[in-house]
């Protein structure tokens, strides 16, 4: 459909073509300064904005940073503390010992009497079971002649 | 200093002729920015922050104009772009609906200090505000500020013939509109 632009808008012939509407006094004279004003304040708070986004990443990484040593550093230091006990009581035992001259004695000093006697049993049984036939004819003939061996039974 | 457009450019994206050719710029085109913009939102408050947005959009993005189009095409383009956003802005916080965005300019005419026009030009001006926002702005653009379709269709990018078939249009319903007796 092609459209006539012949004086379309002589329809409003009548009406006035010029502008109804007004601005206040000294409005243009003064609008370069205002528009200066709120450039200036655009460009403080822009200013203000590229530091923070300069520094951001620098405030990420040490952030992570932080992050990384407490994530690292807390386990570490209680695995170090738990150690350092374990070192700190062997020291004593370690000291123990050497103060009651040598390491039988501390070492029995340090066991309960029922320790003391479990080991024995068990190293009756571990004795009793080694024991064998052959040990026992070498012991006969390190210790017995012949003469009390024949003897003897 | 007499303007030269290309000269102008050239000073503007320089450091050193920048604040002196933004000054010469500002003064040149603030009225016909001004009243482009004031013709969209009616209201004079309104339309003083648009246009300080305006200039402030190009003082920040002068370095990147492309000068595909002349100085005053692109601030035009910026000025009917931030009209348009503020009329959408109304629209999702003021109110619901474009015939309530008519209605609130139609509301704002009313009460506007600083209209001064008589009783015809009010319902001149009121038959203009029944009109879709693109359309009242290319009547506007053609019947006021006696533009060619050729400009204002690099303004709105629009082709000339839907420009000359929207103002046709516009023509055809701001009639009706006088010819019904709206006080």
């Amino acid at each position: 459909m092609k459209i006539k632009d012949t004086n379309i808008e002589t329809s409003f012939r009548g009406l006035r073509k010029d502008n109804p509407f007004r601005v206040p006094e000294n409005y243009f004279e003064t609008f370069s300064e205002r528009l200066n004003t709120k450039i200036g304040e655009e460009q403080r708070v822009h200013v203000k904005r590229s530091m923070y986004i300069t520094f951001k990443p620098f405030l990420a990484m040490a952030a992570s940073f932080a992050l990384l040593i407490v994530l690292i550093y807390i386990p570490y230091r209680k695995y170090y503390r738990a150690e350092s006990n374990h070192f700190a009581q062997n020291k004593a035992v370690n000291e123990r010992i050497d103060s009651a001259g040598g390491f039988p004695q501390a070492l029995i000093s340090s066991f309960s009497d029922e320790q003391f006697m479990s080991a024995f049993s068990d190293m009756d049984k571990s004795e009793s079971k080694s024991l064998t036939s052959e040990n026992l004819a070498d012991f006969i003939a390190a210790n017995y002649n012949d003469y009390e061996i024949v003897a003897n039974n | 200093m007499e303007l030269n457009e290309q000269e102008l450019i050239a000073s503007l994206k320089s450091e050193s002729g920048r604040e002196e050719a933004f000054q010469l710029l500002v003064k040149t085109y603030q009225q016909r920015l001004y009243w482009h913009i004031r013709k969209i939102v009616m209201n004079h408050d309104d339309t003083d922050d648009i246009l300080q947005n305006v200039f402030i959009k190009v003082w920040k993005n002068v370095d990147g104009f492309r000068e595909d189009s002349s100085l005053f095409t692109w601030m035009f383009k910026i000025a009917t772009n931030e009209s348009l956003s503020h009329l959408q802005k109304l629209r999702r916080h003021t109110v619901v609906s474009m015939n309530e965005v008519s209605q609130y300019l139609a509301e704002s005419l009313e009460s506007d200090v600083y209209f001064e026009g008589d009783e015809i030009q009010r319902k001149f001006q009121l038959a203009i505000l029944q009109l879709p926002n693109k359309q009242r702005i290319v009547f506007n653009m053609k019947y006021f500020d006696e533009m060619k379709y050729e400009e204002i269709s690099k303004v709105l990018k629009t082709s000339v013939g839907a420009l000359k078939a929207s103002y046709h249009f516009a023509v055809k319903k701001i009639e009706e509109f006088l010819k019904e007796d709206h006080t």
